[in-house]
């Protein structure tokens, strides 16, 4: 199933090159807007889904990871050319790429990078020497490869005031807080100069202003719902592989305490017109934490409702009047939850939908930040707030069981694969993001009579 | 109580009464005009709701249209009749639509009942709405519970459905009945409207809501509320927030009822009452004021009348005083003619006869007296003017018969000559001793010492006399009077020296001292033959005896006595048994 989603965005790309590319052209200004407005170029631990695939974005753009993990989650090289790891894998050595330099003009040897890493992981002790990294832990790391792509493994360093020097394609000449963000080519990408010369990164403007922005021509990407499909002769939207899980979370101190009221609840949502009508046609109805790109075995987690069930399962339990929370910063949110709410109610469970703040039932939104399964469930668990799942083996029956494992409570009751979209405005050229989200701008160029 | 105090009495409560019976009815007239007034009042303001609520309606209803009307509604209308089967396009129309009318509520519902969109709750899409089947074709408007996400409210909704195709597409919008609603009802100063939404099947205080929410004081609205929820009908009752009646407020509850004849709410209209209760106030201060002048004036009247009529009456009262005590020279002066008139001249020609007939008594009296002093003196004076004369004859006689004897003759006639003329001298000795009768010299006296003394007296008769015997009964703490101990010793003698002579055949004698009061008493009994009545009523008259040689004068002289003491004396006798005399003394003089 992976293979096969990886295919299809791949020849979307391809054809989007054929049709788009006539000769690349270096020079110009990518002109972007972003929805956050950070204060630092980082990630932040308690950001909303979005913050996250900016920062992510962001330092994609001005740094690399040791590997990259394609959409089919097999690891490709980056700042590691090559690496093993002993049996129990416990123990991974690395080759990096030599000649590598962070913007700084400092070398980005095996020793600084170990150096990165072991200020960021405690419990690995990471070393350098010449070429050669090696990790080790105490417990195997079966899904390093996994971790190091992820954006908070990012190599780079900071500066005295804190921007980042990593090794990428772009390197930053101004940051304003919350309000702009300049990057500039690097000359000496150890991946080749980038075409563009500068990258202009608007920030904290919202979904309707880009669209209006880039609508007028005013800017050349952005950032747009996954509902927004609709795309005309200027722009061109990219939708990424479900990467995000809409999910109700039941807190520790819940008064749904009775496993009955969670079960009940779960079978009383009727995902199908919430992802038709208030999704518009975007994301997957689910009940699994991973999406079926991911595992193949999404579909056995029975997502339809089932009402009768609800009912039956509800017999004889006392239903308390619960409260609902969602996150105000989520557009979709107040309205899902609200229909969420209303199904309850076809069961007698009250569900009192809140704005924000502690309730007994949260509606989140997270990040599955890897296509590596195993690595997006544990980082799901986090999220969640369950316990880190046990997976015993790299087999698909492995990860299923660990995951059913994960939902058997009902403390978490899946609803919605989301995926994230990005448009381009008609002078943007040789655009090719990832399958997962990513942009790489670093092969994009501009139409020079666009401007 | 006087008969002027009466009489006052009379006329004051009899007043009284009548401003009581005047107020009274003034006050339940003016109350029953009042709760008219109020009740006027209230229904006017519950009519010129009813209009303002129609008026709303209409106004709900032209919005409701308008949108049925609209483009975008017909859109939506020909998009659905041509098999659009997919909400998620419309799922913002409803919001808009309800912007751009100004409408609270706004569904946009397919001919099955199914909401495509909600403004009020955007997320019910697909949900059937309740309201659809009963509610088609309704002109007007209704009242229809709405649920929210966050509860549930009361509405006023039109229906209206949009005219592109053969499936009817249905806008059932309203605005919100709660207290934005309340606050935008013109009404008039010093009433105001409550609403009670019934939204739960028991009364919920805080679905009843004033201008600024949930109302205050619900709990005192709470029996009108059920009583209207459990009739169905209009009711009234007038509902008291403190002990002030001037805080009180009337209130018309009316039921609001939905397409079902349910009943979705009740609109309560209330009235202050303080305007009405001032003016009563003010009404009741002057009837007061009024009444309580009247009320004096009628007891000043009373008095004045009173006084003009009890003066005669009181004029009599104190002339019949006087006569009582003695003064028959007392008048009446009434100048009036009628009855009281009438009476105080009889009363004076009353007075006028007994004085006439006291003098002719007196006269009488005195004759009387002195025909009984010449009797008694010519009665005293012929005992021994007899043996004078016969003594005097024999001497005489002795003289011219027989002179050898006439030495001895002699001899016993002087020896009887002087025992005669001892004995007028003795009479005369009396008389003069009762004309002589002393005034009383007071100094503290022990009446039990002055028994004591004069029993000693009588010691020696007594024994002399073996068949009498004397017993004393004297109270021990006996007071000391203020009296003449001499006189007082006279008086006793008297009546002792009478009861000896009342037991010529023997008998007792029993004195006794007591108090009550603020006198003593003295009493000497005997257990004689007793007395008669007619004898009893003589025996203080001077000069009567019942005795072969007394003068009549002891118990005149004893009453005298007594009588310059301040006191009484009293006799009670009965034939065989025998007599008792008492003696009354003031402690004091």
């Amino acid at each position: 199933m992976r293979r096969i989603a990886f295919l299809f965005l791949a020849a979307a790309s391809l054809l989007d090159v054929a049709l788009g590319a006539t000769r690349p052209r270096y020079g110009g200004t990518l002109r972007v807007m972003l929805q956050s407005a950070p204060n630092s170029l980082e990630l932040l631990a308690d950001g909303t889904p979005v913050d996250y695939w900016d920062a992510a974005r962001i330092l994609a753009m001005l740094a690399d990871n040791l590997v990259e993990i394609d959409g089919a989650g097999h690891a490709q090289p980056a700042l590691a050319l090559t690496w093993q790891s002993d049996l129990n894998g416990k123990r991974w050595q690395f080759t990096l790429r030599r000649g590598v330099k962070f913007h700084d003009g400092s070398a980005a040897s095996a020793a600084a990078i170990a150096q990165i890493l072991g200020e960021r992981h405690s419990d690995w002790t990471v070393r350098g020497a010449g070429d050669s990294l090696t990790i080790e832990s105490d417990s195997p790391m079966s899904s390093l490869l996994a971790e190091l792509a992820l954006p908070r493994n990012t190599i780079l360093k900071r500066t005295a005031n804190a921007l980042p020097v990593g090794t990428g394609a772009f390197r930053v000449t101004d940051f304003q807080s919350g309000k702009l963000l300049k990057l500039a080519a690097n000359e000496e990408s150890w991946a080749g100069r980038p075409f563009v010369d500068a990258v202009e990164v608007e920030l904290g403007r919202s979904q309707r202003d880009q669209a209006i922005a880039l609508e007028l021509g005013k800017t050349d990407l952005i950032e747009v719902s996954p509902q927004a499909t609709a795309a005309n002769g200027t722009q061109r939207v990219r939708t990424s592989l479900s990467v995000e899980l809409m999910a109700l979370v039941f807190p520790a101190n819940s008064k749904a305490q009775d496993v009955r009221v969670r079960e009940a609840l779960s079978f009383a949502i009727d995902r199908k017109p919430i992802q038709s009508v208030l999704l518009k046609g975007a994301g997957e109805p689910t009940a699994s934490i991973l999406p079926n790109w991911m595992t193949g075995y999404s579909r056995v987690f029975p997502a339809q409702a089932n009402l009768q069930r609800a009912k039956v399962v509800l017999t004889d339990s006392r239903q308390p009047a619960l409260t609902l929370s969602y996150d105000p910063r989520d557009p979709q949110a107040q309205l899902i939850a609200e229909r969420i709410a209303l199904n309850a109610r076809e069961i007698g469970i009250t569900l009192q939908v809140l704005l924000s703040g502690i309730a007994d039932v949260s509606l989140i939104r997270i990040v599955l930040p890897s296509s590596d399964p195993a690595t997006s469930l544990r980082e799901a668990a986090r999220e969640l707030g369950l316990q880190q799942p046990l997976i015993h083996g790299s087999s698909v029956d492995d990860l299923y069981q660990a995951e059913r494992t994960l939902l058997d409570g009902h403390t978490v009751i899946p609803l919605f694969h989301l995926p994230v979209a990005s448009a381009a405005g008609a002078r943007v050229r040789n655009w090719q993001p990832g399958p997962t989200g990513n942009w790489n701008l670093s092969d994009v160029w501009l139409e020079a009579d666009s401007r | 109580m006087s008969f002027r105090q009466k009489l006052l009495l009379i006329f004051a409560l009899t007043v009284f009464l009548c401003v009581v019976v005047i107020s009274a009815s003034v006050w339940s007239t003016m109350q029953r005009s009042f709760e008219r007034a109020n009740d006027a009042r209230a229904d006017a303001v519950a009519a010129q709701f009813r209009s303002e609520f129609q008026r709303r309606g209409d106004e709900v209803v032209r919005k409701v249209e308008a949108a049925a009307a609209s483009e975008s509604m017909q859109r939506i209308a020909l998009e659905v009749n041509r098999g659009a089967t997919d909400s998620g396009g419309y799922v913002s129309e409803a919001r808009n639509l309800a912007g751009q009318q100004h409408l609270d509520f706004l569904e946009l519902v397919d001919h099955q009942g199914t909401i495509l969109s909600s403004a009020q709750w955007q997320a019910k899409f697909g949900y059937p709405e309740p309201a659809i089947p009963s509610t088609i074709g309704s002109a007007g408007v209704f009242l229809k519970r709405e649920e929210l996400p966050n509860g549930s409210t009361l509405g006023l909704f039109g229906v209206r459905a949009a005219g592109v195709g053969e499936q009817p597409l249905y806008v059932i919008g309203g605005e919100r009945l709660d207290q934005g609603f309340l606050s935008t009802l013109d009404i008039p100063a010093g009433t105001r409207v409550l609403l009670y939404q019934n939204l739960d099947a028991n009364w919920n205080p805080k679905s009843l809501l004033d201008l600024n929410g949930a109302a205050a004081g619900a709990d005192k609205i709470a029996p009108l509320v059920e009583q209207v929820r459990r009739s169905g009908q209009e009711a009234r009752s007038v509902i008291r927030w403190t002990a002030d009646s001037a805080d009180a407020e009337s209130f018309h509850a009316m039921p609001l009822t939905g397409p079902n004849q349910q009943l979705m709410g009740v609109l309560l209209v209330g009235s202050s009452r303080r305007p009405l209760v001032e003016l009563q106030r003010q009404i009741v201060s002057a009837t007061m004021l009024v009444g309580g002048a009247g009320i004096l004036v009628a007891v000043l009247a009373s008095l004045w009348f009173a006084a003009r009529i009890t003066r005669p009456v009181v004029s009599l009262a104190e002339a019949a005083r006087r006569v009582a005590a003695g003064d028959l020279y007392a008048k009446v002066y009434v100048e009036s003619s009628d009855e009281l008139g009438e009476l105080a001249s009889a009363f004076n020609r009353m007075t006028e006869d007994l004085l006439q007939q006291s003098e002719r008594t007196l006269q009488a009296e005195r004759v009387a007296a002195w025909r009984e002093l010449a009797r008694r003196l010519a009665h005293e004076l012929k005992n021994p003017l007899f043996p004078l004369q016969v003594t005097v004859e024999n001497l005489i006689r002795a003289k011219e018969r027989a002179p050898e004897m006439f030495e001895e003759v002699f001899r016993e006639g002087t020896s009887t000559l002087l025992a005669e003329v001892n004995n007028l001298k003795t009479i005369i000795g009396r008389f003069s001793e009762f004309a002589r009768m002393p005034q009383p010299h007071r100094k503290p006296t022990q009446p039990n010492e002055v028994v004591r003394s004069v029993l000693r007296v009588f010691q020696a008769q007594l024994k002399e006399k073996n068949q009498i015997s004397a017993r004393t009964e004297l109270e021990s703490e006996l007071p000391v009077i203020s009296a003449d101990p001499e006189l007082l010793h006279r008086a006793l003698s008297n009546l002792i020296a009478n009861a000896i002579d009342a037991l010529p055949q023997g008998g007792e004698i029993i004195v006794q001292t007591k108090s009550f009061g603020n006198r003593v008493e003295l009493s000497v009994s005997d257990t004689g033959s007793g007395l008669t009545q007619e004898e009893c009523s003589r025996l203080f008259t001077p000069y009567y005896t019942t005795k072969q040689h007394g003068t009549g004068l002891g118990l005149a002289i004893v009453q005298s006595v007594v009588s310059d003491h301040g006191g009484k004396i009293s006799v009670e006798s009965t034939k065989e048994k025998g007599t008792t005399f008492r003696m009354e003394l003031p402690r004091e003089a």
